[in-house]
């Protein structure tokens, strides 16, 4: 899956959509590039906007999407004629909800931890940063050995427990990323 | 000086009806239905008579007498009544008939023997039409009705003679049921209409719905212009329709339509008519009733044959002759209907009222649009949830399937919900792409999910996530870092209206 350096630091603009059968959508909005829907930047054309009507192309069809009616979170769109219900929410409340990963366990699974003694030399996210598997997080210098310690999820950086020029012990809690993978 | 044709009717027919009017160098004369006083159709009449019929019970088209009256002040020669409404009433023809207004349409004694099912059928059987099988009369036992099911075939349909609204009504698919349902229906029968009588029919499991038009004038002459199927329906309202039909074979056209004509002229047809057939599984067919109206449908065999059915109906009523021959009627490729009405086909087809806010039809050279809306037009619950018909002409069969579709995905309104995301549903679906499809194809097989799609689905997600989005970053900008950067460039730095 290559789906690493796909969401880009700006957690706010991660959001959840929730169908009303339970399908669920990850939706990253950058600020000016194409949409990430469910990890994957998607060739979508923005053709038409007008009150609450959306025109989209993609993959060379065309989707005429009308808001039908708004209530809070909920949303009911009509897509070339044909309802859908969705609830949405930002990155934050959906984490706040527990209405992803709220098994303990899997959290702690997510938690970074230093694999040797060390010394952090170089801390490249800050809290509330979006963070993709595989992306470096911070450099611990052990052995005279830069190790680069990468995420092992999709996430939020929830807490950096450590400070540049920190030593840690093995073991030690350095980062908690709230896995964002459904 | 010119003629003056009184539309009693609306919407899309009224208009298709002041075009043919003006063909023939006519002046369209329509009312204005206090019900809705900015109908479309009122932009293309020549002449508008205010109906002041907002304080009545029923709206002008309803209301024969008002219409004759109204016509008469008005020095109205025809009076042409589309579809529905008092179309199939023998009294107004009589009536029109009577002031010296000529009513385009067969005699109202014809439109009078028509309407009653059991005269018609007879009138069909002197001329040699097959009737689905069943008891000419009442079967007066269980074992009588066993016999003659035997005869016939199973499954059958037991129906009490006073019957009505499903009861004294039994299926029967099996002998040893037929005992216990002649029983229990008579029963029902005689306490609910005093009257335990039952008749016997063959029952048509998945029937298909055919019609012949046809087209004869007062002189004589009849022809039949080829068969359209409309086996899509909802509790006996079509949605799509085609001419020809996939079921009916040359040999078979030849056969029925020259049945359609030889029924038409047994019983002296004159106007524009309709020769319904219902058609079982292994094909064989059966009188049902004939229309003595214009259909809805009958653009689809103007598409496929080229004569302008409605032009021929006035002039027939004008005493013309027919001079098209049956030899010059030529089926030219395939031509399907859609009709676009305000229904809700995600909740049983619900009917939606309000205001279109847009509309937009698809353009072709092929396509023909009749529509009784426009932009900004209002659906009231008056009148029927029949917007507009999208008719689409192909060289075959799978080319007309996906021309339509192509214009159907074209088609767009906003503001309500219409029948046509279910109209692509149906064009896709393997039931249709091989033309097994049958009048019950809606409850069987129809369900709501069938309209919604992966993408659809993801891309609405993203429409309403925009939505959300743009308002969730609009309160995020208290923070310095988000100033004058509320939403997307992607979305046309727009904002929205929240």
């Amino acid at each position: 899956m290559g789906t690493s350096y796909i969401y880009k630091r700006d957690a706010s603009r991660l959001f959840i959509a929730v169908r009303d059968n339970g399908k669920r959508f990850k939706l990253y909005i950058p600020k000016d590039s194409k949409p990430v829907i469910d990890g994957r930047e998607m060739d979508i054309d923005f053709v038409e906007q007008e009150d609450f009507h959306y025109t989209f192309d993609w993959n060379g069809k065309r989707f005429h999407c009308e808001l039908v009616s708004r209530d809070q979170n909920k949303a009911v769109v009509k897509v070339n004629g044909v309802e859908y219900k969705y609830s949405i929410e930002s990155i934050f409340s959906y984490i706040r909800r527990g209405m992803i990963n709220s098994d303990t366990s899997k959290i702690d699974e997510n938690n970074i931890i230093a694999p040797m003694p060390g010394k952090i030399v170089d801390i490249f996210l800050s809290e509330g940063d979006l963070v993709n598997v595989g992306e470096p997080i911070l450099v611990l210098e052990a052995m005279k050995m830069q190790n680069e310690i990468t995420a092992n999820c999709n996430g939020v950086v929830r807490k950096i427990k450590v400070q540049q020029g920190q030593s840690v012990m093995k073991d030690e809690l350095l980062v908690e990323i709230q896995s964002i993978d459904m | 000086m010119k003629k003056r044709l009184l539309i009693a009717n609306r919407s899309e027919i009224a208009i298709r009806i002041t075009r043919a009017a003006h063909k023939l160098d006519m002046l369209a004369v329509v009312f204005q239905s206090d019900r809705e006083p900015d109908a479309l159709y009122l932009k293309y009449a020549d002449e508008i008579i205010p109906a002041c019929d907002a304080g009545n019970e029923k709206a002008i088209f309803l209301d024969p007498e008002r219409i004759v009256n109204l016509a008469l002040e008005h020095n109205i020669d025809l009076i042409h009544p589309g579809y529905g409404f008092l179309s199939e009433n023998p009294d107004f023809a009589q009536l029109c008939v009577n002031n010296g207004i000529n009513f385009i349409g067969p005699s109202p004694q014809l439109i009078r023997d028509m309407g009653l099912k059991t005269v018609a059928k007879s009138m069909a059987i002197q001329a040699g039409l097959p009737l689905v099988p069943g008891s000419d009369g009442p079967v007066k036992d269980a074992e009588t009705a066993k016999t003659f099911a035997d005869k016939i075939g199973y499954p059958i349909i037991l129906k009490a003679s006073a019957g009505g609204g499903g009861r004294g009504m039994r299926i029967v698919g099996k002998p040893e049921n037929i005992e216990r349902n002649f029983k229990s229906a008579s029963d029902e029968a005689l306490a609910a209409f005093g009257n335990g009588d039952m008749f016997i029919e063959k029952y048509l499991e998945n029937p298909k719905h055919l019609e012949f038009q046809i087209l004869g004038d007062k002189q004589g002459n009849v022809i039949h212009l080829g068969e359209r199927e409309c086996s899509l329906q909802r509790k006996h309202q079509k949605i799509i329709e085609e001419s020809p039909s996939a079921s009916v074979t040359p040999e078979m056209r030849k056969e029925m339509g020259e049945m359609a004509v030889r029924f038409a002229k047994s019983i002296g047809y004159y106007s524009a008519g309709t020769i319904e057939f219902i058609m079982d599984e292994d094909g064989s067919y059966f009188f049902m009733e004939m229309n003595t109206r214009i259909q809805v449908e009958h653009p689809v065999t103007e598409m496929v044959t080229g004569v302008d059915l409605v032009d021929w109906q006035i002039r027939i009523a004008l005493g013309e002759e027919l001079t098209l021959k049956q030899e010059d009627i030529q089926i030219k490729g395939w031509a399907i209907e859609c009709r676009v009405n305000t229904e809700d086909t995600q909740n049983r087809f619900s009917p939606q009222t309000g205001f279109i806010d847009k509309i937009h039809f698809p353009q072709q050279d092929y396509i023909r649009i009749e529509t009784g809306v426009q932009n900004s037009s209002v659906v009231t619950p008056y009148f029927d949830s029949m917007i507009a018909k999208i008719i689409v002409h192909g060289n075959d069969r799978p080319d007309v399937i996906q021309k339509t579709l192509a214009a159907l995905y074209e088609f767009t309104l906003t503001g309500l919900k219409t029948t046509v995301p279910f109209c692509r549903v149906v064009l896709q679906h393997p039931d249709f792409v091989d033309a097994s499809y049958t009048t019950r194809w809606i409850d069987q097989v129809y369900t709501p999910e069938m309209l919604e799609n992966e993408e659809d689905e993801m891309i609405g997600a993203l429409a309403a996530t925009i939505l959300y989005a743009s308002e969730y970053l609009q309160l995020s900008s208290d923070l310095p870092t988000y100033k004058n950067d509320r939403l997307n460039v992607w979305v046309l730095n727009k904002r929205l209206n929240y």
